[in-house]
């Protein structure tokens, strides 16, 4: 009976401890808030695109492929994520949807927005989306496979202090089929980003910032962007790339204020 | 006692790894050592990070490579992803000639010259003039078909089945000179088993290992009765010289019990190459409805492959070390047909030929393999493989029992 009763709390304890401990964020309304905005600049010579020779369901992906890691025009990154640290409650999340433009896929994440970040993943022409993203613990990420042909969902974690990629899901996606997969927030406690690939399809990479809150911000083809809507207060501001690596600097952010912080990497 | 235990231990494991694998297997980690491995994950990373590499774990995918599946003679040698299938097709043909007492092949005269039992005589002694067993198998021939599947349950567990057909074909040679054949045919052990991930790491300076665990268990479909007509001793006044006798234990189809095979396996590949190691015991419940059992064993294969032709062709050697236990209790009637048709003749009528000793049933053996793996176009989203590999005995102790001259294996695997 006791043994019996220390069990059920043991396993009680296990299943009501909150999975994402460590990611919480609340939405409430922002009064005064600031804005932080700027550049993100590269300076030398960034690196080739990668092509593959496509081996599987060609008569959707083509049979050559590039992958563009490092998108750089006139010296300005597109593609950067910028991301406001420490920052634990404030605005709801904005839905919006980013799609790759360049090259020969057409798949797309869609962020529905609202409490969560509610990302969509529309994977299309043998691409998920543009190369860069962002995620968060514990969403239902929802994948969508447009194409007329099978892909293998494998998804990792980058891990934050050790160059380690580790398996969170795989998963067959059959044609025109969908799937939903959580990130749990106990496996990303440690992590920097995810990872998306397929593991048919070498030449599909793409890699989310795990991010906190919704203050981020994916640099544009000028390398800009704009952060708003931030509750005055003390942070950390990140730059972030997954092949130029990263950059971070505090800010102070004042009521109604707007803040200019550029970031700069070099090969 | 010893034998209920471990039937209860099994069938615990097997129950707890089914109720893991199917309810707690889909949010669990994905490889079961993940989080165990933790320290030893990020000591190689830091190693790595020192080359400007990355560590990679939990990934068990394996490229479409000709060689991403083990040589085709193995089975439960690679896992499947979340929601695909294989399915399967084996071919294996075995050939054994002659006997073999200890490493020491004998003439078919020596061999049907030892003393049977019921005689006095130590086991495999020369038996008296005139006092050697009855008939004498010369060589026997089996065919298997073997359908397999596999389906991917979820990031941990692959599920597996596999249902064997057999053909047995064993020639004979009686003392008065006359050759007779006994067959048997049918639907073997249907076994049912599941593959679980471990761990997997991998880097471009380490190369990928993986490492799973197999469980898997048997149920007794297989005929442990087969029947066949035999020439009648001459001691017997058997009208129309023919005898229908249940056929001895090398002929039968299945072991009659329920059979389990736990085992490890792991894989590595770098490059062009790959390699991997396999050990699967078999373990016996109990005795069967005709009160024996086969004998435990295991086998421990390791074998290495290289990728001849990018994505298409790959070549593979394999070393396989096989042991197996003589079996436990008889059948009282087999090896004894003389007893079974007439109980008034004399008990002490020697065991008409070896194969219905039991007792003499232990073995080992040490094979080599090479083979070929052929990976075909995808066609209609189905990667599929053809592959053949042969080997022979570079080993064998046996009790006065046929020794095996050859093996080959012929198989085809769709992955959907």
């Amino acid at each position: 009976m006791w043994n019996h009763a220390v069990v059920t709390g043991v396993v009680a304890l296990v299943l009501l401890t909150p999975a994402g401990a460590g990611f919480a964020y609340e939405v409430v309304e922002v009064r005064h808030g600031g804005a932080v905005a700027g550049h993100v600049s590269f300076a030398g010579v960034p690196p080739s695109p990668r092509q593959f020779t496509v081996h599987k369901g060609t008569e959707v992906c083509g049979t050559e492929r590039a992958l563009k890691k490092v998108d750089v025009r006139d010296g300005m990154v597109r593609g950067a994520v910028i991301a406001l640290e420490g920052v634990e409650r404030g605005k709801p999340f904005a839905a919006h949807r980013d799609r790759e433009h360049a090259g020969r896929g057409r798949g797309a994440f869609h962020y529905a927005g609202g409490d969560e970040l509610n990302l969509n993943v529309h994977l299309d022409t043998c691409s998920f989306g543009p190369f860069t993203g962002v995620v968060t613990a514990d969403d239902a990420v929802q994948f969508a496979n447009h194409d007329a042909i099978r892909h293998t969902l494998h998804t990792y974690t980058l891990q934050q202090n050790t160059a380690m990629l580790k398996t969170v899901h795989t998963r067959i996606l059959g044609a025109d089929s969908r799937t939903e997969q959580v990130f749990p927030g106990t496996r990303l406690r440690h992590a920097q980003a995810v990872v998306l690939t397929c593991d048919r399809h070498d030449f599909m990479e793409n890699w989310l910032y795990l991010a906190r809150n919704p203050y981020y911000a994916v640099s544009d083809a000028a390398g800009h962007f704009r952060i708003d809507g931030i509750p005055p207060g003390d942070y950390r501001l990140v730059a972030w790339h997954p092949v130029l690596g990263m950059r971070e600097t505090p800010v102070t952010v004042a009521p109604h204020g707007s803040l200019a912080v550029d970031f700069a990497f070099a090969d | 006692m010893v034998t209920t235990m471990r039937y209860t231990f099994t069938r615990t494991m097997v129950t707890g790894l089914l109720v893991f694998g199917l309810l707690g297997g889909q949010g669990a980690n994905a490889a079961l050592l993940d989080g165990l491995m933790d320290g030893v994950e990020e000591t190689l990373a830091e190693r790595l990070a020192d080359r400007n590499e990355r560590l990679t774990t939990g990934n068990f995918y394996t490229d479409a490579r000709p060689n991403a599946h083990g040589p085709i003679g193995m089975m439960g040698d690679h896992t499947h992803e979340a929601g695909e299938v294989m399915f399967s097709y084996r071919l294996m043909h075995m050939w054994m000639q002659g006997t073999r007492l200890g490493t020491n092949s004998l003439t078919n005269a020596e061999a049907i010259n030892l003393a049977p039992m019921n005689t006095g005589l130590p086991p495999n002694a020369p038996a008296p003039l005139g006092f050697g067993y009855l008939a004498q198998p010369e060589s026997m021939r089996m065919i298997m078909h073997m359908f397999g599947f596999m389906y991917g349950l979820n990031d941990t567990v692959t599920l597996m089945a596999m249902v064997p057909y057999t053909h047995l074909n064993m020639n004979h040679f009686t003392r008065d000179g006359r050759k007779f054949i006994t067959k048997s045919e049918g639907i073997g052990d249907i076994r049912f088993g599941s593959l679980w991930r471990l761990w997997a790491v991998e880097a471009p300076s380490i190369g990928a290992h993986r490492f799973h665990a197999n469980f898997a268990f048997s149920v007794p479909t297989g005929d442990i009765e087969p029947r066949d007509t035999i020439p009648v001793p001459e001691q017997l006044n058997q009208p129309g010289n023919i005898l229908d006798v249940r056929l001895p234990y090398p002929m039968h189809l299945g072991s009659g019990t329920f059979d389990f095979y736990p085992g490890i396996t792991y894989g590595g590949e770098m490059g062009r190459a790959s390699w991997g190691f396999q050990t699967i015991g078999t373990l016996r419940a109990g005795k069967n409805t005709n009160d024996f059992s086969k004998g435990d064993a295991y086998v421990v294969n390791i074998h290495g492959a290289y990728e001849l032709i990018q994505r298409r062709l790959s070549g593979s050697v394999r070393f396989s070390w096989n042991h197996w236990e003589a079996y436990n209790g008889r059948d009282p009637r087999i090896g004894h047909p003389v007893n079974a048709v007439n109980q008034n003749f004399p008990r002490i009528l020697p065991a008409p030929v070896q194969t219905g000793r039991p007792e003499l049933l232990g073995g080992q053996r040490l094979d080599i393999f090479g083979g070929v793996n052929l990976l075909l176009p995808e066609f209609m989203g189905f990667e599929t493989r053809l592959a053949v590999e042969g080997g022979v005995p570079i080993y064998q102790y046996l009790d006065g029992q046929l020794e095996t001259d050859s093996i080959v294996t012929f198989g085809w695997q769709a992955v959907y």
